[in-house]
């Protein structure tokens, strides 16, 4: 199989802080892969230089044979590389159906046409159909997590960058939730790339972890392999994360 | 079902409009509600970009001034028909929305707010400072009226506000509209669903700058004259406030807001120095009790139903 | 060349007070003051009425006049923008409201005349060939007195730190027992206090009129572009450029282009550097 997504030596910086320093990996269609780290290792930042919400330092990145470098994230995501924010931004005093829609009015699914009905199979296909009238506002945490992820399926990606998912989540939404991933994964044949610190869910849900820590890749394997790694548990230990549930 | 009650609606406002006056029979109405139906069409076209994307446009005058000056340069200098004087206006007020939009729109940060204020400032600055082509203090005057009759002319700024704000509020409530309010909500979030949220806000501000300038034309020929104060920041703040009152993003409610407060302040015309001060305690007592305005909102629970 | 140096000198000193405290309280509280120009008026009007009106000596009254338009900031923040403070357009909103109300009250009280500020000296003086107004001159120096000593306020007292620990972070200063809320007012006293000064030392050879702040504010909008947006470097450094920008296009051109430049220089700055020349990051 050929690579979906490579990144070849990315670099950020902030000021005098190297935030993400020679970051490469492939991706293959139709894998789960995650991204393992602790608080502040870069994970967001490197999601952010592959979407177009920031600009490289240095490095490249190539998605289906095109370079996205340079490119601005709206032209990102209409290439097919969509995205969910970590703390989620849904639009503010519109409905649950809107927030939707709005994916939906990209120009790369745009002449698709479909638009209400489109965006009300995807509520359903995420579980929210009941709610599409609320404001998006008052839906509960997992449920707005659901939303970004039904806004972001609005746009027909290839592959779909997850920031975070599970965070501040309790355990009877992270069960359907994981669920979910797996469905889109088995029945949509979406490519994943997950962030996520929570190792026990996690670890069930991936079938390959890229470790990042203090902005640089540490190790890369299955997830067996990964908690093993003297450098990850290292990471793990030594930083600020806890390390609930890695073994 | 709400549809069909909004049009019900704006049918018994626009007929209200148009039989007043014959009605009451005053050549005095006449001249107000011109002036309220054209300060109905620029609230409208302020409330079309600012409201639904939430970019305060606090040099909406610029638009009004540049469409009045071109109808009139064009009609008093080059002696053209005046009727080449609206769609002059609509296209100069554009192409300043262009100049300051382009810089400004794709920035973060209050730069979109800041360069209007000053523009508009500074462009009034100018009309005085270039006084020998531009009349200075006085403007320019003797500018050729649309139609004899002032009753006519009346029914003409009506239809064309009519259609320009029915224009507006179809835009506002198709997918193009839901974009702007997605805009409102967030623009990371837009960027994230694919939108190039800064050709949306571009091409929303040259529509809102288009029909502004086409009010600001109207009102030259209906004051047969126009003058630096149209550029002034008074001018806009007094469109925003009708907005506010109208209620921000439903279109109609800005026309609305600018039609009840026009007549309202007629009512306080011996009071003609209290007028911008009643305005701006308005505002005041708006952003502190009602914030989401009063003409919509009521129409809204009137209608009954959801939607705007 | 020498009289462009020193008129450009005055021109900048009180732009820079007037951007000065307009980038200050947008740096530290993230407000965007739009009624920053009626602090000018208000110490315009203020040392007028005091000294005109109620013949205080000028040396008292114009203190005096920077003090009330001081503690009329204070009051503005807390009473109008602090509830509001939440939502970016509503500060824009109800300070734009403010400065029309101040405008409206000012001409109804004092009427659309000009009206005559005294200065503190009348005569002129000689430097090398160019005579140039003892007011302008002091105006100059009291202005590079008061940033040097605002700049010393920020970097050397207790509440210059907590200024500088506000506008980093508010919450992380209340957590330090920084009460956030009170520096946001004194800042904006502050900020009103520089403007009303600029007023005080410059009315005497402007024009005092109700709606006199507007330009000022404007040049300040374009002077804090230029510089970036929260800089106070910045601003001083823009002031500089715009004072001497609009001095020179006055010589060499016509008084009559000044007030473009302003303008031109605020579309460069957005195309060419959006951040201002020491601003940060502020475009996508």
């Amino acid at each position: 199989m050929s690579a979906l997504l490579r990144a070849d030596g990315l670099g950020k910086r902030f000021g005098g802080l190297r935030a993400v320093k020679q970051v490469s990996f492939e991706l293959a269609a139709g894998e789960i892969t995650g991204i393992l780290g602790p608080n502040g290792a870069g994970k967001t930042t490197l999601f952010n230089l592959l979407t177009g919400f920031m600009a490289p330092d240095e490095g490249r990145v190539e998605f289906a044979g095109k370079v996205l470098t340079g490119l601005a994230p709206q032209r990102v995501v209409n290439l097919g590389l969509a995205r969910t924010f970590q703390l989620c931004r849904p639009f503010v005093g519109m409905s649950v159906l809107e927030n939707v829609m709005v994916g939906c009015l990209c120009p790369r699914v745009r002449a698709d046409g479909g638009g209400a009905a489109r965006a009300m199979e995807l509520l359903r296909m995420v579980g929210l159909e009941r709610k599409a009238q609320t404001p998006a506002q008052l839906l509960p945490y997992g449920d707005q997590r659901r939303l970004e992820i039904a806004r972001a399926l609005a746009t027909r990606p290839r592959l779909l960058l997850l920031d975070e998912p599970f965070a501040g989540l309790g355990k009877a939404e992270i069960d359907p939730l994981s669920d979910l991933i797996r469905r889109l994964h088995a029945q949509e044949g979406l490519t994943l790339l997950i962030i996520e610190h929570k190792l026990r869910e996690f670890m069930k849900l991936v079938t390959r972890v890229i470790a990042m820590d203090f902005g640089e890749v540490i190790a890369e394997g299955d997830p067996e392999g990964i908690v093993q790694d003297p450098r990850v548990i290292r990471a793990y230990i030594g930083g600020t994360e806890d390390a609930h549930g890695a073994a | 079902m709400t549809v069909r009650r909004d049009l019900v609606g704006a049918v018994l406002a626009v007929s209200i409009l148009a039989v007043a006056p014959p009605l009451v029979g005053s050549s005095y109405l006449v001249g107000v509600l011109t002036v309220a139906v054209i300060y109905g069409l620029w609230a409208a076209s302020w409330d079309f970009m600012s409201g639904l994307t939430g970019r305060e446009n606090f040099g909406f005058a610029l638009f009004i001034g540049a469409g009045a000056y071109t109808a009139g340069f064009l009609d008093t200098l080059a002696h053209l028909s005046p009727w080449w004087g609206l769609a002059a206006g609509m296209a100069a007020a554009a192409l300043f929305s262009l100049l300051l939009g382009f810089p400004t729109l794709r920035l973060k940060g209050p730069y979109f707010a800041l360069a209007m204020l000053s523009a508009s400032a500074i462009m009034q600055r100018l009309m005085l400072i270039f006084w020998e082509t531009t009349g200075g203090e006085e403007g320019l005057y003797g500018i050729a009226p649309l139609f004899s009759s002032p009753l006519a002319y009346y029914y003409f700024v009506l239809a064309a506000t009519v259609a320009s704000v029915a224009f507006l509020v179809m835009l506002a409530r198709s997918p193009w509209g839901l974009i702007l309010r997605a805009i409102r909500g967030d623009e990371a979030t837009c960027l994230a669903a694919g939108i190039d949220v800064t050709f949306y806000k571009m091409v929303s501000l040259i529509i809102s700058a288009a029909f502004g300038g086409l009010g600001g034309a109207l009102y030259a020929h209906y004051q047969l004259q126009v003058s630096p104060q149209l550029f002034s920041v008074v001018t806009t703040i007094t469109v925003i406030i009708m907005v506010y009152v109208g209620g921000m993003g439903s279109i109609y409610g800005a026309l609305g807001g600018a039609l009840l407060l026009t007549l309202l302040t007629e009512l306080l015309r011996d009071f003609g120095q209290w007028r911008l001060l009643v305005y701006s305690l308005t505002l005041i007592l708006i952003l502190f009790f009602l914030p989401g305005g009063l003409v919509a909102p009521l129409w809204r629970r009137l209608r009954g139903g959801g939607g705007r | 060349m020498l009289e462009i140096l020193l008129y450009g000198a005055v021109t900048s000193a009180i732009y820079a007070l007037l951007a000065v405290g307009f980038t200050l309280i947008f740096g530290v509280a993230r407000i965007l003051n739009l009624a920053h120009g009626s602090f000018y008026a208000l110490g315009a009007y203020a040392t007028y009425v005091l000294s005109s009106t109620l013949h205080l000596p000028l040396a008292l009254a114009a203190p005096l006049a920077v003090l009330c338009v001081a503690g009329f900031g204070v009051l503005l923040e807390r009473v109008l923008v602090r509830p509001l403070r939440g939502s970016q357009i509503g500060v824009l909103m109800i300070t734009l409201a403010a400065s029309l109300v101040v405008e409206q009250v000012l001409l109804i009280t004092f009427g659309s005349e000009y009206r005559n500020v005294p200065s503190f000296i009348d005569g002129k003086v000689a430097i090398g060939h160019v005579d140039i107004g003892g007011q302008r001159l002091l105006t100059l120096g009291v202005a590079v007195v008061a940033l040097g000593a605002l700049l010393l306020l920020i970097h050397r007292t207790r509440f210059g730190a907590a200024i500088l620990a506000v506008s980093q972070d508010p919450e992380a200063a209340q957590y330090l027992g920084i009460p956030a809320d009170r520096v946001f007012a004194q800042v904006m006293g502050l900020s009103a206090g520089l403007a009303a000064l600029a007023a005080v030392l410059a009315a005497p050879f402007l024009t005092v009129q109700p709606g006199m702040g507007l330009l000022p504010m404007v040049k300040a909008f374009a002077i804090v572009i230029v510089g970036g947006l929260g800089s106070i470097p910045g601003s001083i450094l823009g002031a500089l450029l715009l004072g001497y920008s609009e001095t020179i296009v006055a010589y060499l051109v016509s008084t009559s282009w000044t007030e473009l430049v302003s303008l031109v220089a605020v579309l460069f700055t957005l195309v060419l550097r959006p951040a201002g020349l020491f601003g940060k990051r502020a475009a996508f």
